[in-house]
């Protein structure tokens, strides 16, 4: 393998000579090595300004980048809303992240500039103009979860490293990588070290078809990048520049032949496109190397560079770094109730050491440190589980940290003020270790401050926060709970969610604001606006008048009765929640208003509802019947009226029309009467007309249990319903009984079982089973029956 | 030792190899061992020798993980001993010969685990016809496989260590840690030390782990491999190819290998281990132990059927029904299973004509 990558014939279609005005080095991002010989080459070699590969609408934050503050990994954000359609005809809008660590040779080019005193520049075109030069699905346009400018996929998904894979037992072009260039690399000259680089990266490059270089946007990028070094050599003169090596003979045969035909570049307007400094973290930096972006184990890799650039010698660099991860990884292991001992560690050492004598290498690296803790941590058969050392070894390796910008100047308010809420409130967004936070909501102030903040990053979506328990006021459940349980974690995404929504506002709470009215703008239904309403609620944003006449709008257009219904509901709630929440919203009580009175005009006209709706219609029903005693008194005899009228509609919902007879009960008990009538009613029917009593007995039941229990009267209509009725259909009628049942509480079911052990003269222990469920037996119940409704997706 | 065996140990098998790789070896080698790492790595996965008369290529003998036999040669030139686990089929107990061949030669220096196997077994029995001539004496010792790899600084391999009873096993455990074996009966003489060069590969079928569970102290004596069943189908086939040919070759069964039906076979295994088909189908894994070795066997007794009784031609009416025999052997469930599989899978497979349309047909046989 050394006599291919030291073949001088190939590597010497690009020279490396010192002497020239013109030197081209190549590097495979986030490499130790590259940055460790690129370092060296620079204060050899003295150039006058140093050119760097990346989207030169960068150049502004290389001072950013290279801030004695700035901690890494950091990342250039870089966004393009394609309106004008001159990428896609889907006006999409696109996004990257160009990730900088400590051992990738881009930063170090930077940064070795700085110490210098010269200049350094990006020559890459505008991302919007890489863009627009690549083909749908090929290069930055690929539909990936993740963009990263820094793709190594022509170096890493070759035929070439296949074939190498095959001839040299290595496993993957990682440890291909590592083997010949990262650890054998940093024993070599710059000269001999670059030489192997560009052979590899030309054979690479030869196998490459040139269609697939033009669709990837290969061929235009490097001709803007021959043009700009063309630019500075007739400025400057000694030009190093920094490219992955696949670029290196592209740009060497452009700048050679003179022929560089640069792409025209688009005026694309300033509020279209831009790039912004962020924290990065080293989980995402790794994340990345699934799509063959940079290379695993970043943070490793840092602690590499670091110490390569702090010693004076190469020698044992990777041998101690990988015994500190050992012993690491056997404390963390330990820790976790896995023995390790010392004699595992000096096992797992001296396999390490064999390893590299056996595999060639000249110290030991990450796949020996791999195959090191494999054979000797894991005691037993190699599962899932027992395979929690290596799990742990992967995570040192990646690291856990998120950086940090220095020099505010370029970073979004957005991000700014995110920092700035969390340091008040004590939140740890210095790694990407998810946080579990407990929020009084009630007792302080701060609770209540922080517990809206947390809902803030929720409603923009950032994924910062999840709430694990808690109040649920989208779906006005669990109103009685007083805290609320989150938790959060500090990713990349965030910041770059962040940055999206910077056009919104200065503040988070601008944002939120902003996006709330924008969600407004986009809904037509009264529940949605509500929903809204409830999100602006927990988040503790008032609306502005303009916003509020916007939901009266939504409300007067909404011609859909459950909708508008449901929307009742969540104002009720809002309304009746603001003093305990501490948020005055003067708006609730007149939507409550507005919908009453939609709702009451078009009640009568509900009562023969579909019956797969009348859950929802009663439970709208009894809603109104709850504002009419505490909010909307006056409007009392109005839906008094509506329901009488409801109930001499000819065609009658049964469940509809009994929880209407409980309803008009509840309003005037002298009208148990009409409701006993009514029972009786069905109760003289066919069997059919009998079926029809159960759902009738529901929807009383709903709204009026204690009907069953001043007198006797209808438990025995009750009665006489279940015993006269046909076993079979008994059974088609059971779950609505049971329904209907299920309004009671347990007292009230034990005094009505013994009312009907009287009816038919036996003890009430014959007929009512006293044995209570057990605990777990019961919390096992809850969890299947949560199971069985996921499964069915209710 | 005579070659025309139904299975020569493996340093009679390879003797030229193992010979050709000795005399052009100039690594590095741990004391007593007849190769260096590097040409024992080459001997078990294969390669180029540099020899006088040019390269001469070295056979592949174990396909899947390259890393692992890296591994194993490593860990058996330190001081723990190599314990191989995984399910059955997996080639560990080829794998253990192979590197006890490389390393020292010998490959028949095994102790089989049984749940008979006494202490005796493990350490020493006596001759009790000298015993009693003679007294307690060297010549009336009867040393077991571990001891005689003590004393002349090579491996003894323990098969099977998990069907041995817990507390037999642990009888190592001493062995191990001070690389002595004391002899009571033979008072002074009776301390055998173990010369450079000893040391210990056990293998154990994870299916047996509830047999016999090894003890912590015990494990802490060993690095653990798991011996994972090939993963690459086409890889499978070439195990089924070459190893039915080694086979048929030994049973001089003169035919030619079909090598359609080897991938029939080959793709039937790999997705009823699996569970899931080339197409994503999910289908319900058979309790029997689906390994490359049973394929193997599956192909072989086909091949023997042709030969003796068919027309020198692979029958796959035969091939099926030896697949039943081989998958229906312990559990009812397994043959609805595999009728399950012919019915979706092979029925799928079939309907682009060819072989799997003929394979497909056979499901009839499924009884």
């Amino acid at each position: 393998m050394e006599k291919i990558l030291g073949n001088s014939e190939i590597a010497e279609m690009i020279p490396f000579d010192l002497s020239e005005r013109l030197l081209l080095f190549p590097v495979r991002h986030h490499s130790p090595v590259c940055s460790y010989q690129l370092v060296r080459t620079i204060n050899e070699y003295k150039p006058d300004i140093v050119l760097i590969e990346g989207p030169e609408n960068a150049n502004n934050l290389i001072p950013v980048l290279t801030d004695e503050n700035t901690k890494l990994p950091s990342a250039v954000y870089y966004y393009y809303k394609d309106s004008k359609k001159l990428v896609s005809e889907s006006a999409e809008d696109y996004k990257c992240y160009y990730p900088f660590l400590y051992s990738s040779p881009e930063y170090n080019a930077m940064k070795q500039a700085k110490i210098l005193g010269i200049p350094s520049e990006f020559i890459d075109l505008p991302y919007c103009d890489i863009l627009i030069n690549t083909a749908e699905q090929k290069g930055l346009r690929k539909n990936t979860e993740k963009h990263s400018y820094a793709d190594d996929s022509h170096l890493t998904q070759s035929k070439f490293y296949e074939k190498i894979c095959e001839e040299t037992n290595v496993r993957s072009f990682d440890e291909f990588w590592e083997k010949y260039f990262e650890i054998a690399g940093i024993f070599l000259t710059p000269e001999k070290f670059v030489k192997q680089l560009h052979t590899y990266c030309i054979i690479t490059r030869l196998e490459t078809s040139e269609d697939e270089m033009k669709t990837d946007g290969t061929f235009a990028r490097e001709s803007h990048m021959s043009q700009r070094i063309t630019e500075a050599m007739q400025k400057y003169e000694k030009v190093l520049v920094v490219t992955g090596g696949f670029h290196s003979l592209g740009i060497y045969k452009l700048i050679s032949d003179g022929k560089i035909k640069s792409p025209k570049l688009r005026k694309i307007p300033e509020n279209l496109h831009g790039c912004y400094p962020m924290a990065y973290s080293y989980e995402s930096a790794d994340a990345l190397h699934g799509y063959a972006s940079g290379m695993s184990f970043p943070y490793f890799y840092d602690t590499v560079i670091n110490k390569l650039l702090e010693s004076n010698s190469p020698e044992n660099v990777y041998n101690n770094l990988t015994l500190d991860l050992l012993v690491q990884t056997a404390k963390q292991t330990n820790k976790k109730d896995i023995p390790v001992s010392i004699a595992d560690i000096t096992s797992a050492k001296t396999l390490m050491d064999g390893l590299s004598a056996l595999r060639g290498s000249r110290e030991c690296g990450m796949y020996e440190l791999f195959d090191g803790v494999t054979s000797t941590f894991i005691k037993g058969e190699k599962t899932i589980s027992s395979s929690l050392p290596l799990d742990i070894l992967r995570k040192l390796a990646t690291g856990k940290g998120v950086g940090f910008i220095g020099d505010k100047t370029h970073v979004p308010p957005l991000i700014t003020d995110f920092e700035e809420q969390s340091k008040k409130f004590r939140l740890k967004i210095k790694d990407v270790i998810p946080n579990d936070i407990e929020v009084p909501l009630f007792t302080t102030q701060k609770g209540m401050e922080l517990s809206r903040f947390l809902h803030r990053m929720e409603f923009l979506e950032t994924d910062f926060a999840i709430m694990k328990k808690g109040p649920d006021l989208h779906n006005n459940k669990g109103r009685s709970r007083v805290r609320e349980e989150w938790r959060y974690k500090r990713t990349p995404n965030v910041d770059a969610s962040l940055i999206d929504h910077t056009t919104d506002g200065f503040t988070i709470e601008e944002a939120c604001s902003t996006m709330a009215v924008k969600k407004l703008h986009d809904e037509m239904r009264c529940v949605s606006a509500a929903q809204v309403a409830v999100d602006c609620f927990l988040m503790g944003i008032t609306l502005k008048k303009t916003e509020l006449d916007l939901i009266d709008e939504i409300l007067t257009a909404d011609g859909d009765f459950f909708s508008v219904g449901k929307g009742l509901g969540f104002f009720e709630m809002l309304y009746s929640l603001q003093a305990l929440y501490g948020f005055t919203d003067f708006s609730s009580l007149d939507y409550i208003r507005q919908c009453f009175e939609k709702l009451i005009i078009s009640l009568p006209s509900m009562v023969n509802v579909a019956s797969e709706r009348a859950d929802e219609l009663i439970s709208i029903l009894k809603s109104m019947y709850s504002i009419t005693g505490n909010i909307l008194t006056s409007e009392l005899p109005v839906f008094e009226q509506a329901l009488i009228t409801m109930t001499q509609s000819a065609d009658k919902e049964p469940s509809v029309y009994g929880a209407v007879s409980g309803l008009l009960y509840a309003v005037d008990s002298s009208r148990r009467t009409d409701a006993e009538t009514a029972m009786r009613g069905y109760l003289m029917g066919s069997t059919e007309i009998k079926k029809k009593g159960a759902e009738f007995l529901k929807g009383l039941f709903c709204t009026a249990r204690d009907i069953i229990l001043s007198d006797d009267s209808f438990l025995q209509m009750t009665d006489k319903l279940i015993t006269e009725m046909e076993y079979d259909d008994f059974l088609e009628i059971l779950p609505s009984m049971r329904l209907a049942f299920s309004y009671f509480t347990p007292s009230e079911i034990q005094d009505t079982a013994k009312s009907v052990a009287e009816f038919h003269s036996v003890e009430k222990k014959d007929i009512l089973s006293t044995q209570a469920v057990d605990e777990n037996m019961f919390v096992f119940g809850e969890e299947l029956d949560m199971e069985i409704c996921k499964i069915i997706g209710i | 030792m005579e070659k025309n065996l139904i299975k020569p140990p493996v340093e009679v098998r390879y003797a030229d190899e193992l010979e050709l790789l000795a005399k052009y070896d100039n690594g590095k080698r741990p004391e007593n061992w007849k190769l260096s790492p590097k040409a024992v790595r080459t001997f078990i996965l294969g390669g180029k020798v540099k020899t006088d008369e040019g390269n001469v290529e070295i056979s592949r003998k174990f396909y899947g993980n390259d890393a692992l036999v890296e591994r194993c040669i490593i860990t058996l030139a330190g001081n723990r001993g190599l314990m191989l686990v995984g399910e059955p089929g997996t080639a560990k107990t080829m794998l253990s010969e192979l590197l006890s061949a490389g390393c020292c030669g010998v490959s028949t220096n095994t102790v089989q685990g049984t749940a008979g196997t006494t202490e005796d077994m493990i350490k020493y029995s006596w001759n009790y016809a000298l015993l009693l001539s003679k007294g307690p004496c060297r010549d009336a010792l009867v040393p077991s496989p571990l001891l005689v790899g003590m004393e002349k600084g090579i491996f003894a391999r323990f098969e099977e260590i998990t069907r041995t009873p817990a507390e037999i096993q642990d009888s190592l455990i001493s062995v191990m840690s001070d690389q002595i074996l004391n002899i009571p009966e033979l008072a002074d003489d009776g301390f055998v030390f173990a010369r450079p060069g000893f040391n210990i590969i056990g293998t154990a079928n994870t299916r047996d782990k509830g047999v016999n569970e090894m003890s912590g102290a015990l494990k802490r004596r060993f690095n653990f491999e798991t011996v994972e069943p090939v993963k690459d189908v086409r890889l499978e086939k070439q195990i089924i190819i070459r190893e039915a040919q080694n086979l048929a070759k030994a049973g001089h069964i003169d035919m030619p290998v079909d090598v359609d039906a080897a991938e029939l076979l080959a793709v039937t295994y790999h997705e009823l281990r699996e569970g899931i088909t080339d197409k994503g189908t999910r289908i319900d894994k058979p309790s029997a132990v689906m390994s490359t070795a049973e394929a193997v066997s599956v192909y072989y007794q086909t091949i023997s059927h042709a030969w003796y009784y068919g027309d020198g031609q692979v029958d796959l009416n035969v091939m099926t029904e030896n697949l039943l025999g081989a998958v229906c052997k312990e559990n009812k469930d397994d043959l609805e299973k595999l009728k399950s599989y012919f019915r979706t899978a092979v029925k799928e497979k079939g309907k682009v004509g060819g072989l799997w349309k003929k394979y497909s047909e056979t499901a009839k046989l499924l009884k």
